[in-house]
């Protein structure tokens, strides 16, 4: 088996009460895209910043190649941000940009060819067309393959990409998505990619992590888990999705709660339609829904919902 | 039945350094009353201007000629007067960002309160105030949060409570300019309930604006695709999210996947190129460069909005019945 690029182990992060990461187990494999899904205040940009070693664990830890992760691997781990317009310096030229991370590794190799190759295998061919060239001379989706270019010159293990094309017009999205898959294919990179576009995934990625308050509460391959989603937040978030059809649609009430007072028992409880539906009861484990906490899904599970429900169905069925 | 909105080649022309340029460019459309339009197109592709220049919100120096009849008047020649009270009373916009659209100083139902007030749609200051509470209960707020500031509500809420405001005079119409762009999924979901709920409780028409043609296809009866300032197809939404003939329309429609379709999986769908910049249109059709079906032909002039289908309509030569 292959030897995970990334692991997090009971990963707890809180900020005083607040307890934005509350158990998480997660593993990155080389060359693949992994989907980490999950709304505002679900505790995926703090996962993200903690893989970067940007934020110190509470507890548990976050294992880079083995070694725990810090600042330190920062050429091994590069990010790409949602605005691609914010991330460029509007004052530096493209060839300046890209050539950056090389400059803070103090890159002994030859750097002007390192940036022509970062651009071309952005997309950006040929190179030299684009090098003298400012943020504000290329458009919206050039200047998301100068980030990407820019992401990719130190040549590392792990992307992390943060709502990589949310603000990119429609037609342009998929020739980026395309562009990140292909780099993956090529370069062995592994993606990890956080989004609550269910689209994207589905264009993309190899895996999905559904992320709700703080914990993993499912995980599986991206067709298996798209196709037939276990846990209800997931089968609920599904059906919201305006390209998913014929799904009858299932809006929860209210919005994720706050991560200073997660609730107790399962923390999806408050707002589940399976238990609200009453077949929790039917199923007689509305006590636990309420009072017990599922188990924190392992790193090494391929296949997992934290529901009390799921598992009943699958003992009983 | 008469439209209640009929606009009759709009064109919207901004002035630059570059010289003019035309943002919109001969726009007609129709709205019957209780009837829901989408327009989708990219940035650039001159759909906010057009959502702006019918309430005529657009600063100066921007030229706009045609007409944008609301019921028998004509928004862009009416008098500064008349223009403030249509603005409530006939057609009231939502922006997206509801964060700068309302004043952090302010109790939300005060913001609510004011044009009620302003407008005299109700007898006194004590009923405007039932009526803005009544109005937040509509979109899903209790009660309770109506004395709260902005900066207390989440950005659904918000969202939420500019929706409540533009129906505070009780408009006809309701234009939403990416309402729900800035939000999750799931509070998104909430959003498009309430608008639906209330166009279906009040008769109330809407202009839906946004890229995301899928939203659009779930709330609007009818879709209208823009690119490069111009109407490039129309018709049923259904029928032009599903079966569309104008190949940018298809492109649209391809970037947003269908979970669980084999042939999107690990295949993104997307165009070359980029959208082109008004101030230097391509000759001919505008969408030739980017077009994957383009011919010779496409270069020599620009095609009109002809039918494409059963009640369906296009501006590519290649799209005929």
């Amino acid at each position: 088996m292959t030897e995970a690029l990334v692991v997090v182990e009971d990963l707890h992060i809180h900020f005083g009460a607040a307890r934005a990461v509350d158990g998480v187990n997660l593993a990155v494999m080389p060359g693949e895209v992994l989907a980490l899904v999950g709304e505002s205040g679900s505790g995926k940009t703090t996962l993200i910043r903690a893989i970067q070693g940007l934020t110190h664990p509470t507890s548990g830890k976050v294992l880079f190649e083995g070694k725990e992760a810090d600042a330190r691997h920062l050429p091994d781990v590069q990010m790409v941000f949602q605005d691609p317009t914010g991330a460029l310096n509007p004052r530096r030229t493209v060839s300046e940009i890209v050539a950056e991370g090389l400059r803070i590794e103090k890159f002994k190799g030859n750097e002007a060819e390192a940036v022509s190759t970062a651009l071309s295998r952005a997309g950006l061919r040929p190179p030299e067309r684009f090098l003298r060239r400012f943020p504000h001379e290329i458009s919206g989706g050039q200047r998301q393959r100068v980030v990407i270019a820019g992401a990719m010159v130190t040549e590392p293990r792990l992307l992390l990409a943060d709502e990589p094309v949310a603000s990119l017009d429609a037609s342009i999205r998929g020739e980026i998505l395309g562009l990140l898959r292909n780099l993956v294919d090529t370069t062995g990179l592994a993606v990890l990619v956080v989004t609550h576009d269910l689209g994207l995934a589905w264009n993309i990625a190899d895996r999905v992590a559904v992320m709700y308050l703080g914990r993993i509460i499912e995980v599986g391959p991206t067709e298996e888990l798209l196709d037939s989603p276990k846990h209800p937040y997931t089968k609920a978030l599904l059906s919201v999705v305006p390209e998913t059809r014929g799904m009858e649609q299932q809006i929860l009430s209210g919005e994720i709660p706050d991560p200073k007072r997660i609730p107790s028992g399962c923390r999806f409880h408050p707002r589940c339609p399976v238990l609200q539906s009453g077949e929790s009861e039917r199923l007689g484990i509305a006590e636990r829904c309420r009072g017990e906490d599922p188990a924190i899904i392992s790193a090494a599970a391929t296949r997992e919902a934290a529901c009390w429900a799921v598992k009943a169905i699958a003992v009983a069925g | 039945m008469t439209a209640l909105l009929s606009v009759r080649d709009l064109t919207v022309t901004y002035r630059t350094s570059q010289g003019e340029v035309p943002a919109v460019r001969g726009v007609s459309f129709e709205l019957e009353p209780g009837g829901s339009l989408g327009l989708a197109g990219e940035s650039g592709c001159g759909k906010s201007t057009m959502a702006n220049a019918i309430l005529r919100l657009l600063p100066a120096g921007i030229t706009t000629t045609g007409e944008v009849l609301l019921g028998e008047e004509d928004v862009l020649t009416m008098k500064p007067g008349r223009l403030r009270a249509v603005r409530w009373t006939g057609a009231a916009i939502v922006f997206q960002g509801a964060l700068h659209a309302l004043n952090p100083v302010q109790r939300v139902i005060d913001q609510i309160t004011e044009p009620i007030i302003l407008h005299k749609t109700e007898p006194d200051k004590k009923a405007a105030e039932k009526r803005a509470v009544d109005l937040l209960g509509q979109v899903g707020i209790p009660a309770n949060r109506a004395e709260d500031y902005p900066h207390q509500l989440s950005g659904g809420q918000r969202q939420r409570v500019l929706i409540a405001m533009a129906l505070a005079c009780d408009p006809d119409l309701l234009i939403a300019d990416e309402p729900t762009t800035a939000l999750d999924l799931m509070v998104q979901a909430q959003v498009l309930a309430v608008l639906e709920k209330l166009r279906a409780e009040r008769q109330l028409s809407m202009i839906f604006i946004t890229h995301d043609l899928s939203v659009l296809t779930y709330v609007c009866d009818r879709l209208a695709v823009m690119y490069a300032g111009r109407i490039v197809e129309r018709g049923p939404s259904d029928q032009v999210f599903e079966r569309p003939t104008h190949p940018y329309t298809r492109a649209l429609a391809a970037a947003f996947p269908t979970i669980g379709d084999r042939e999107s999986r690990m295949n993104p769908s997307g165009l070359k190129g980029d959208p082109p910049d008004p101030a230097a249109l391509p000759a001919g059709c505008p969408f030739h460069p980017r077009c994957p079906d383009a011919i010779d032909r496409c270069r020599d002039a620009e095609p009109p909005l002809l039918p494409s289908g059963p009640a369906q309509e296009a501006a590519c030569i290649l799209a005929r019945p």
